[in-house]
């Protein structure tokens, strides 16, 4: 029984707890709010860098433990993982992002190393296939059936406008 | 999130006039519309034909060329045998189709067998998520989310757009002239083939590809999901090695999803009040399981 409980207490510490606290580092400064609200109370400055244990996340709130207390931040300010490097001020987005790209001065260009995937080869070689089109087209619902999915979870539909891209 | 398949017209021209496409048969959709949507797809059948050699509307030659590029695809990477699985994903999708206003359109979803982490959009609303990218989704919501991105790519028509453009439209001119001139489609599409396929392997550029992620958040949201779920994707994505075979395709086509973070992460924050209620629908997410391989 020993043994069992010992068995139990270490599957939970291996396999549970990183369901439920994952590290992450703050990417540019950001309030810890006490609430997952604009405008709720800030707790403290977290700055770039700034390591932080995820919890859950609530919209575009995470959840987090930072800096001794626990609060919310904008999921936009925090990557998870652990930072690879303190970033310096003023470019500390570019400088994580070059981390996180296994790169740096490189600029716009999209990542082009490294292809070698089977996609790749097999994408060349690819030619239609018809018995596999006709299944594909076999399962496709109508509108009808898909709103009536969508209302089996209270999925509702709402107006809302695009939005543009981030003035820079 | 990707999508690269754009390829071809030429294809088209082979197979459409062989092909019995039932056009007239295609659903018109009962699904309320928002305005904005209303206008994307009015907005939409103002463009002129692509090509006007099939004889056929615009709408038509955008399916008979997506239809042609998918298949391809399914050639490479056939349907996962799950029935189940299939179903669920075109009710998904379907659903969050519905709100992009391109309701002329028949929208076909599947998981296709391939461990890469992936997703194809083709033009006429032909979207295929590999089984890699699948087995990382944890919600309904990511799920939304993802297939969101490429109908995003569907309605902007990114690819369409591509084929308008520099080398594809010469190869476009030597088929015409080709077709004009009594050549044989078979021996056009050969060609094609010939330089054509690495086509799929090809990028759009990085803006449509910001693009099409700004449109999917809002998709998924007009959708009632939670509009974070596609961040999210892009979170657990970009904590992958670039080095990871089962993402080079990925990242060679994309920009790094870090990139694709900033983008979207500020554009959603400056209007964070359209996204505040959204559902994950966890319970009923179809998970796949380990090794299975067939129902």
């Amino acid at each position: 029984m020993r043994a069992i409980r010992w068995l139990t207490c270490t599957l939970l510490l291996v396999f549970v707890v990183p369901l439920f606290a994952e590290p992450g580092h703050i990417i540019r400064p950001s309030d810890l709010m006490d609430e997952p609200y604009r405008d709720a109370a800030s707790l403290v400055e977290l700055k770039a860098g700034d390591s932080v244990e995820i919890i859950k996340r609530k919209g575009g709130w995470l959840k987090v433990e930072a800096a001794g207390q626990t609060g919310w931040v904008r999921m936009s300010k925090i990557r998870k993982g652990k930072a690879a490097a303190k970033p310096t001020s003023g470019s500390e987005a570019k400088g994580v992002l070059d981390l996180a790209s296994g790169r740096s001065g490189t600029g716009n260009v999209v990542a082009a190393t490294g292809v070698r995937g089977l996609s790749e080869a097999e994408l060349k070689e690819a030619k239609f296939s018809a018995s596999e089109m006709d299944k594909l087209e076999s399962f496709t619902v109508s509108g009808q059936q898909a709103a009536r999915f969508a209302q089996a979870q209270k999925l509702a539909a709402k107006e809302l406008e695009f939005i543009p891209a981030a003035e820079r | 999130m990707r999508s690269r398949l754009l390829l071809a017209l030429f294809l088209v021209m082979g197979t459409a006039s062989a092909q019995a496409f039932d056009f007239g048969g295609l659903i018109k959709e009962v699904t309320k519309q928002p305005e904005s949507a209303s206008a994307d797809s009015q907005q939409q059948s103002k463009q002129p034909s692509l090509m006007g050699l099939l004889g056929g509307t615009p709408v038509e030659e955008e399916i008979a060329i997506g239809r042609e590029i998918a298949g391809r695809l399914l050639g490479a990477s056939p349907l996962v045998k799950d029935k189940k699985l299939q179903q669920y994903i075109n009710n998904v999708g379907t659903w969050v189709a519905g709100q992009s206003g391109r309701n002329d359109l028949k929208w076909h979803f599947g998981v296709i067998e391939s461990d890469d982490i992936n997703a194809f959009a083709a033009p006429g609303g032909y979207i295929l998520v590999t089984k890699g990218l699948y087995k990382r989704l944890r919600n309904e919501a990511e799920l939304a989310g993802v297939l969101a991105h490429e109908i995003g790519h569907v309605i902007k028509q990114h690819h369409l757009k591509i084929l308008k453009q520099g080398q594809l439209i010469d190869i476009g001119g030597s088929l015409l002239k080709q077709k004009v001139g009594g050549g044989g489609k078979g021996q056009a599409i050969g060609k094609m083939i010939g330089s054509g396929a690495e086509i799929l392997a090809r990028g759009l550029d990085k803006n449509a590809e910001y693009e099409a992620d700004r449109i999917g958040v809002v998709l998924a949201a007009r959708a009632g999901y939670d509009a974070y779920a596609l961040p999210s994707v892009l979170q657990e994505i970009g904590h992958l090695s670039a080095d990871d075979n089962s993402v080079s395709l990925l990242f060679k086509t994309h920009p790094h999803p870090e990139k694709r973070l900033l983008e979207l992460g500020d554009a959603m924050d400056a209007h964070a009040d359209r996204f505040e209620e959204g559902k994950i629908v966890a319970e009923r997410f179809y998970r796949l399981q380990k090794d299975k391989k067939a129902q």
